[in-house]
This record gives structure tokens, sequence and C-alpha cells, in this order.
């Protein structure tokens, strides 16, 4: 058996001592993760972990990258920053601090963004592995891809509160990214917010997503107005809306003047809850919301000092709450004429106050706005605290969970590199216990992986769009009936079936028309849809590279296949209806998480590492935690973050 | 019990066994390297037979809360406090102590001493983040302090060189909770013995490669859980489990929902015994039960009696194999598993990992110990119940509840005062009250003042 403490053995004693414990724990997969190319994707909670894992793992080729810049409320966590490092660059503080680890490996580190061009397939393919410790739906589809494309192995990992996960994704073994729906994020009907309200997180939107922006900021009323195509039920109530509006607009006009306060109290508290509360069916069976008297709240807190808003653990009280109310406004008044002021000397464009978490004069203002309506609604208020993490989408986030997620993955990536991908698993982590399944296969409906991937190297400066259809032919076979579109715009390259018309000079125009005019460049992601009736194809997506060095080369559109064979493009599945990628919500609305491409999140920095939970939970504090917030009305999903 | 290690350890350490067992009568001499108790509790723990009573808290500041942001979402303003004025021991302060320290400093408790009275060494470079090359042949717990100190300059951390061997039992008494890293079995469970003498918490932990286990003994320990109200509304003096017990219930209405505010109560049995007590019946009722519990518990178990009967790990000797395999078989039996789980290969995989550390599952189980450790500060949710293990090859990570078999003829003893607990659990007969979540009637009373207390 095992004898560790032989020193006879010639094999151990190359084994330098700081490495003798990796050595004897895990055999060869120890001598070939020294060996290995790594990306890691984040420096943030689960980044920073990660990154001293594998640095003390004995990984000797890490890049990592991420944006974003060190913030006080990442030190709690993010174990490699201090106070001193704060507003310098993650992924660079990053590296400096695991150097010392160990001074052996080499560590590089970008300050950008993994979505842009200049990290394209070829530049993912040069890695052994690839970890995901980010924030955000959006990079980690993007990430997704890439690695599918470049076929190179993605830990895919994520925390919130106590609950973690971690899942191996490789191409053609396990499910990718996107073979599962993910959550949608919370929406809420547009009448929920702007007419009744039941909880306080209606009130917040509605302060920090309607109120604020009616006064200080882009109009979002009149923009969705716009969209209100008439539907017969809600016509009338849409016309009330709207002329709601046009009142909150002539109250900006009044912007400055001595009752501003006191206009922009009775239209938000007074006049607008009378209206409501004209829809008399709607409260047969509810409590009716009592419209707020000014002077009546105004008299009661006339001693009040506005420092009160600096209590934001406190739930204040009705004259508090109105104290902060006018106190809040009258400096978002002020801030916004002093900015216009500034705008107009410079020429400047019309200046808004948007709602940032961290501006307290918005944090105050939505707060205060929101307790009011809350107040108006019998809904219970709440504190500055409380009502920073519901309308700044703050996910809390702790030590301990990121780190026992990190090492999980390096415990899977263990398995990657042995070439054991049979036994990594898809790992949850709960306040109870940490579970594992074996990890998925791929969803052979999959929009994202059931494609066909491959590199091609295109001549921009020559390459017209006949030359890529040409190729697509000769080289994949393809009969000619194809779509090719970007993926990321939709622009449609070129079409089969305009192609059949006769018109010989506006087809021979579109041919001759180069893949840079229509919006073909490096990085570009073009799908290709085969149009056959019989049998089709499945989807073939190409990662444009810009040829670049190998220009002047008779061949202006080239392929590069992964093993150097031309792979074969499969026929699709039969596809039964009901296994669509998506989800209907409450009111009946499709929703595809996988293609939704109208869907965006907002402000996904702040989120911190939010896993794609499947055991989201109420904080235990009580609060409940929001996701994105998004406004439905009947024509579709609108972020209002 | 008298085996050449121990008696070694008599002769030089005031810390062992044999002191321990008729510790409670002894007249404790003054304690050398006392740490200094900045948040003064030790005035606040001088009674033995109390739960901990926290001293009268300073109102968390608005940087803290701005620090602390991300987590004081999680477990509140109130929980953040009273991890701000915990003063916690950690002993050793390897690639498991590393993470353990990390967690906690970043969590901000009050005071971390760490004990360690051995010098790094190069080998301590593989996994032991907070040390670098500079370090070697400097004391471990001193190099260590000094980057905990820049990760959070508001906990106060104090390396304490002096080996575990020399510290007097009084010395647990300054703090809430005693981790033990990297112990043998025979000295965590004496660490584990003075530990109740103070009613101080206590944690043992250790990891050998990719396996490791973490094991609780908070003595008794309230806690409050917060739920939606179901249709089955919990009710005060509801034994849960064989440890746990409802001891009261408060209902809120939060958004037109009842929620409840439920305060629980375990009660835990010490090292000593829960190493020689059964797996939970549930866990071994059938077959595929069985089938289930890793092997790495009979292995831990063989280890921990090989230490006792050599006083040392067993090395890549032929006999040390054949005895470590013998023992280890035996303990699997005792846990009546079947013999099919104990494979060569487990043995293989054991051994080769025994005594070695590596990043992940220092993490993994410094994560896990840590949040337990926050969790019990702050006095909210399940805390571990005893025993976790974890198999980070296979990806397992189950907690075993391991009490010792109630005897009818000890129900009619006297319900355990906490204070009485390290006499009795070093006789080993299974004296403690484990089996109905009764527990100490008289006390229940006290414990939900405290809870509320904690509540505010």
């Amino acid at each position: 058996m095992t004898d560790s403490h032989s020193t006879s053995n010639p094999k151990q004693k190359q084994v330098v001592a700081r490495e003798r414990f990796q050595h004897r724990a895990l055999g060869s997969t120890h001598d070939q993760l020294k060996k290995a190319r790594v990306l890691l994707v984040g420096a943030g909670g689960i980044g920073c972990e990660l990154l001293k894992n594998l640095v003390k793992s004995g990984f000797k080729e890490i890049v990592i990258i991420d944006l974003d810049t060190i913030d006080l409320s990442n030190l709690n966590r993010q174990f490699l920053f201090r106070h001193e490092h704060i507003k310098k660059p993650k992924a660079l503080v990053a590296k400096e601090v695991a150097r010392k680890f160990d001074p052996r490996a080499t560590i590089v580190a970008h300050h950008a963004n993994i979505k842009d061009e200049q990290f394209n397939v070829e530049w993912f393919a040069a890695f052994t592995i690839v970890f995901n410790a980010l924030d955000n739906l959006d990079a980690r589809r993007h990430v997704n891809r890439m690695c599918l494309a470049a076929d190179v192995p993605l830990i895919e990992s994520g925390t919130t509160g106590y609950n973690g996960n971690v899942q191996v994704i490789k191409r053609g073994k396990t499910a990718c990214y996107d073979c599962k729906e993910k959550q949608v994020p919370k929406s809420f009907a547009i009448c929920t917010i702007r007419s009744t309200p039941s909880q306080p997180i209606h009130t917040i939107v509605w302060a920090k997503s309607y109120l604020l922006p009616e006064l200080f900021g882009v109009s979002e009323a009149a923009a969705m107005n716009l969209d209100t195509s008439e539907s017969a039920n809600n016509a009338e109530e849409i016309e009330k809306l709207e002329k709601e509006t046009a009142q909150l607009r002539e109250l900006r006009e009044a912007m400055g003047s001595d009752d501003f306060v006191r206009k922009v109290f009775d239209q938000a508290y007074k006049k607008d809850v009378e209206r409501l509360l004209s829809m008399e069916d709607y409260w047969k069976n509810k409590k009716a919301p009592i419209p707020l008297d000014y002077e009546t709240i105004a008299s009661g807190s006339e001693n009040i000092d506005p420092l009160v808003a600096k209590l934001d653990q406190d739930v204040w009280t009705l004259q508090q709450t109105f104290t902060v109310f006018k106190d809040s406004l009258l400096r978002l008044s002020k801030r916004l004429a002093e900015e216009r002021a500034a705008a107009l000397r410079e020429n400047q464009l019309e200046p808004v106050i948007e709602f940032d978490k961290d501006d307290e004069d918005t944090l105050d203002f939505v707060t205060a706005a929101a307790n009011l309506r809350s107040a108006a609604f019998n809904i219970d208020p709440k504190s500055k605290f409380d009502t920073k993490q519901m309308a700044g989408n703050i996910i809390p986030a702790i030590a301990t969970t990121n780190a026992m997620v990190a090492s999980l993955c390096i415990l899977q990536a263990y398995k990657v590199i042995k070439g054991d991908l049979g036994r990594t698993k898809e790992l949850f982590l709960s306040k109870a216990n940490m579970t594992g399944d074996s990890s998925d296969l791929p969803n052979p409906n999959c929009m994202v992986c059931s494609r066909v991937m491959m590199r091609t190297k295109i001549d921009l400066e020559k390459a017209t769009v006949g030359d890529l259809v040409d190729i697509l032919k000769l080289e994949l076979d393809y009969t000619g009936d194809i779509t090719i579109t970007t993926e990321s715009s939709q622009m449609t390259v070129f079409d089969y079936l305009d192609d059949d018309d006769d018109d010989e000079d506006s087809l021979a125009k579109r041919r001759d028309t180069k893949l840079v005019e229509v919006g073909v460049g490096n990085g570009t992601s073009l799908i290709v849809l085969d149009g056959g009736d019989d049998e089709p194809r499945v989807d073939l997506q190409l990662f444009v590279e810009d040829m670049n060095a190998e220009r002047e080369q008779a061949l202006v559109v080239k392929f590069v296949f992964n093993d150097g064979e031309k792979p074969e493009i499969p026929r699709k599945p039969a596809k039964k209806p009901t296994e669509m990628n998506g989800t209907t919500t409450l009111d009946g609305e499709a929703q595809s998480a996988a293609t939704g491409s109208k869907r965006k999140r907002g402000q996904d920095d702040e989120v911190e590492e939010s896993a794609p939970a499947k055991k989201l939970q109420t904080s235990a504090n009580g609060a409940t935690q929001e996701d994105d917030i998004i406004v439905i009305d009947d024509e579709g999903a609108i972020v209002l973050d | 019990m008298a085996d050449s290690s121990q008696s070694q350890a008599d002769t030089q350490a005031p810390l062992d066994p044999t002191t321990m067992s008729n510790g409670a009568n002894t007249e404790l001499p003054v304690l050398p390297g006392q740490p200094q108790d900045p948040a003064g509790l030790m005035a606040s723990m001088a009674d033995p037979t109390m739960m901990p009573v926290l001293p009268p808290m300073q109102s968390i500041s608005a940087d803290e809360i701005a620090l602390y942001d991300r987590q004081i979402r999680l477990w509140g303003v109130k929980a953040q406090e009273m991890i701000r004025n915990a003063n916690i021991l950690l002993i050793g302060i390897r690639a498991l102590g590393n993470e353990i320290a990390k967690n906690l400093v970043l969590a901000g408790i009050g005071s971390l001493t760490i004990l360690d009275h051995e010098n790094v060494i190069e080998e301590d470079l593989g996994s032991q983040f907070l040390i670098t090359e500079e370090n070697i042949g400097k004391n471990r717990a001193e190099a260590a302090a000094v980057e905990l100190r820049r990760m959070n300059p508001r906990v106060n951390v104090i390396a304490d060189q002096e080996g575990i061997m020399t510290k007097m039992p009084q010395y647990f008494a300054a703090f809430q909770i005693v981790i033990a890293t990297s112990q043998p079995f025979e000295m965590a469970s004496t660490i584990n013995m003075s530990c109740r003498m103070f009613n101080t918490k206590f944690y043992a932990a250790d990891l050998h490669g990719l396996y490791g286990y973490v094991f609780s003994d908070l003595i008794m320990h309230s806690f409050v859980i917060e739920k939606d109200k179901s249709n089955i509304p919990s009710k005060a003096g509801t034994a849960e489990t064989s440890t746990r017990m409802v001891v009261h219930v408060e209902t809120k209405k939060e958004n037109n929902k009842l929620r409840e505010i439920v305060t629980k109560q375990e009660m835990y049995c010490p090292l000593m015994l829960a190493n020689s007590s059964p797996l939970p019946p549930e866990t071994i009722r059938s077959r595929r039960a069985k089938m289930r519990v890793p092997p790495l518990i009979s292995c831990l178990r063989g280890l921990f009696d090989f230490q006792k009967q050599t006083g040392r790990q067993p090395s890549g000797r032929s006999e040390d194999l054949a005895l470590y395999t013998k023992i280890t078989n035996e303990k699997h039996l005792e846990l009546q598993l079947p013999h099919e789980t104990l494979t060569a290969t487990v043995f293989r995989m054991f051994l080769q990992n025994l005594g070695t550390e590596i990043p992940p599952t220092a993490a993994f189980l410094g994560g896990q110990l840590a949040q337990d450790v926050i969790n019990v500060l702050g006095m909210r949710e399940q805390p571990l119940q005893n025993l976790l293990l974890f198999d980070g090859d296979d990806f397992k990570c189950p907690i075993y509840s391991l009490q010792p078999v109630f005897d009818p003829s000890l129900s009619m003893m006297e319900p355990l005062d906490v204070g009485m607990a390290p006499g009795m659990g070093v006789n080993g007969n299974g004296s403690m009250p484990t089996t109905n979540g009764g527990g100490p009637v008289s006390d229940t009373t006290q414990m939900q003042d405290d809870a509320h207390q904690a509540q505010g």
C-alpha cells in the first residue's frame, strides 16, 4: 500500500516540500494541474476565494478578468481587498495580493469586460479550464457560449446568502448553462404598481421607478404609453393613468417654487389616491386606501430634525417620514436646478437624477415617498436599510458560502483535469447541507448547446455575403436554403427566400455586399439556419475572427475546425411541442429565458454572484429578496431598473 | 487510559485527561498566557451555571453597518452585535485554521486568540495562505496574526505561542467558543471537557487531504428560527428530535402574513461520548441506508483509536497498517455498517490522504465551521448536531447526530446541570440527558429569558 514516509522513492524526492501534501493527496492530478492554463472570470466574492485556491493548489498559469472596482461593502468577504484598495480595479489588486501565495505562479490580470471582442473564441480556446465567478446572468451566458464554442470545460458557480451552486459544463458531455431555464426576474403588473399596491415592494417600485423619474428623470410613463395599444378591458384605466401622468409632468414646472412640496404631496397622496378610490368595485372586498392630508401631517412634523434620515435601521413615524420626504425632495430639486444651470452653461444635455442606492438623496426620497404611499394603502412601512435592499436589488453575501462554493469548484476541477467527467456533480449548498446530483446531460432542445459551433476566419476587407454562402455550400454541404443572421442584433445577413426572387439585379447586389456592411465584424456571432423542409440540420453558429495576418490568401472565408476535422452537422431532433424552453407568468405571457433578447438585467453589477438558485429563499431577517424588477404592461415586459 | 503518550503528557502538561477527570474539584492555579479581555467577557462568564450572558452592547456604528452591509442583510444587526462581542479561541493554525480564522475575522468577531506553539515549515506554504516564505522558522500563530489583523483591523487578534499542553483548564473560561483543529482525539476530548467546566462551547475539526470532519459540543444552545407560520403551528414543549426541543413560540404579522419566531434548544454530548455512540437509528434502519454512510466515519474512529493506543498516526509500516486496518474494521462493525463499503480502495485513499492538507478541503470545512460559529454567536439558525463528515472525492457531506444510547437505569438521575457536565462526561457512563429532549426543565425558563434578550 502507500508509503508516503518513504524517502527511497525517487519520484517523491523531486517534489518540493510545499507541494508534498498536494502530491500525496492528488497524485497524478497534481502534475496535470501544474500544466493547466486557467481563466478565472470575476474577482468578487467567489473569485477571490477561487484565486487563492488556484494558486495554492499549484495551478501555475492563471488569467483573471473583472471590470469592477472595489467597494467598501465588498470587504466583508472579498478577503484579498483592504480599505486602501477601495475604488481600485478588482482584477489588478487581486493579482498583486494573490502573487504572494506562490511566487512561482504567473497571474495575468485584465481590468476589462469579458464580453469585449478581444476575448474571442480563439482566445478562450487557449485555456485548459475556465471558472465563472460572475454576478449576472448575461455574462454567465456569454462565457457559457464562448466555452462551448471553444470546447473548453467551464466550472460555473454562484451564491446567494447561505445558498450556492456549482455546475460543470463541457460541450456534448454535460448540460450547459442554458440547458435549463433560469429563474425569470420578478415582475409586477403595471396596475399593481400604479393603482393597487398591496406589499411594501409595490410602493418602493412606485417611488423608485415612477415618482422619482417623473419628477427628476426621463419620464418612463411617456414611453410606456406609446406601447399601450388599446385592449378593451383596461382602456379606461390607461386613460386615467395618462391623465395622472400629465398632471405630474405639470408639477415639474413648479419645481423651485414655494409650494412645490405641497403640490407633489397633494398630487401623489391625495388626488391620485382619490382617483383610485373612485374604482369602487375594486375596494368592495379590500380595505380602501385613505388619502393623506398635507396640513395634518405637516403640522405634526414641524419640530422634527431632517437628520432623522440617518436612522436607517428604524422604521420612521409618519411625521418623520414626511420630514424626510420634504427634505429630500428639496435636496433633489436644488441639485437638479444646479445641474441644469451647469448644463446650460456648457451646452450639454438636459440633466436627470436617477435612482442609485448609494446616493443618499435618492434613497431618502424613495424610502419616504414609498412609506407615505404605504401609509395611504395600509401597507407596512420599511426602514431605509430594508428599502435600500429592495430598491437596489442587493443580494446578501457572506464569506463562508463563497469559500465553500469556491472550494467545490476546485474539487470539480480536479475531476475535469483528470478526465473524470463522469464523477463531476451538480452541487447545491444551502443553510442545512450540501447535496449533489450527477451532472445532467445536454438538453437536446437547448437553444444554445444543440447548435454546432465553429470559429470562422474572415477577411473583413474583402469578403462578401456571397463568399460566405458559397463556402457554406462547398465545405459544409449546405443546399443553399439557409438564413444567416447576427446573433446579437438579429440582423439578417442572408435569406434564401429573398434569394429566390427573380430580380437578378438586387440578388447580385445582395451577394456582392461586403459582410462588414451588414453588421459583421471581428467577434460577431452568426447563426446559420437550415431552411430545408425535410430533416433540417441543427443551427450552426459561426464566431467571426478577422483574418488579419493570414490575409492576402485567396480564401476570404475559412472555417477553423476544432479537431482539424470537418464536423458533422446533425439533423434536428423531432421537436415535441411541449418542450419549449420557456415559462409562463401569472398573466399568461410566455417568457423564454433562453431566447428573450428583449430582456435585460438592470444594475447587474450590484447583484452579488446571484445564484441561478433553485432554492431562492426568503432572507433570514424576513425581508423578501427581490430580484430584478420588471413592470409588465399588456404588450410585454419593461425593465424598470 | 494510561498509555505511554499520556503519562508523558502528565509530567509536562497541566491540561491532560488525568487532571481533568477530577478537574471540577481541583483548585486551579493562575493561568499563564491569559489573553486580554477587552470586551469584559470574563466578568460575565464568571458563573459557569449560567448561559453566556452577553455584556451590554454598544450599538453598532454606521461605519460598521456599511462594512458589514451584505451580511447584516442576511442575519440582522442584533446578530452582528453579538458576533462583535464574541471572544473565540482557535487552537492550531494550519490550513484549516487559516480558513476558519479568515472567515471569523471577516465576519467581525470581537476577539480571536490563535494558539499554536509550532514554527512555520516549508510544507505549511502548500495550503496556508496567511503565511509566506519569509515566515519560515517563525511561530505560526504570530505569523498568521499579522495578516489577520490587516484583513480586518476591527478585530482584536491575539497570537498565543504557548503549547496547548501548558494550558490550565481555566484558560478556556474566557472564551465563548473554543475551536480545536488538528488535535489528536485524546487532546481534543480533554479540551472539550475543560470547556464544559466553564460552559464554553466547543468544536473539533481536522482534515486529511480530501477528507475531513467537524464536531460540535455546544453543551446546551438556544437559537431562534423565523419562518412563515404553517398549518401546524409550532408549540413550546415539543421535542423535535431526541436532542432538540421547542422552548418558546411567538407570532408576528408581516405583510398580512403570519410569521413564527421559534426559540429552540439543542442538547449536546461531549466528543468522548459521541465517539462511542451509534449512528442515528434512521441512518442504519435499512441496508440501503447503511450503504449510504461513508466509510470515512469508520476510518476516523479507527484513527482516533490508533492514536489512543500508540500516541501517533499510522505510518506506512506494515505492522501499523495491520493494526489500523484491524481497528477500523472493528469500528465499522460496531457502527453496524456493511463490510462491502470498507474496501481496500477506501483504506488506500484514506491513508494516502492522512495528515495532508489541501486548499479546497480546508476551505470547505473552514467555511462550514465558521458559519456554524457565526450562527451560534448570533443565536440564529439550526447549529451542527454534532458530526459533519466531508468527502471531497465523492462530494458528500452528511451530518450525523451521534448520541449515547439511553440507559433506563439512569433515567432516575436528576436532570443534569450544565456545570456538572465535565466530571460526568469523563466517566463516560452515558449520563447525558439526550434521549427525550426533555432536558433540564428547571433551566427552560432561564433559557427563554436569555433568548428574549437576544432577540430584543
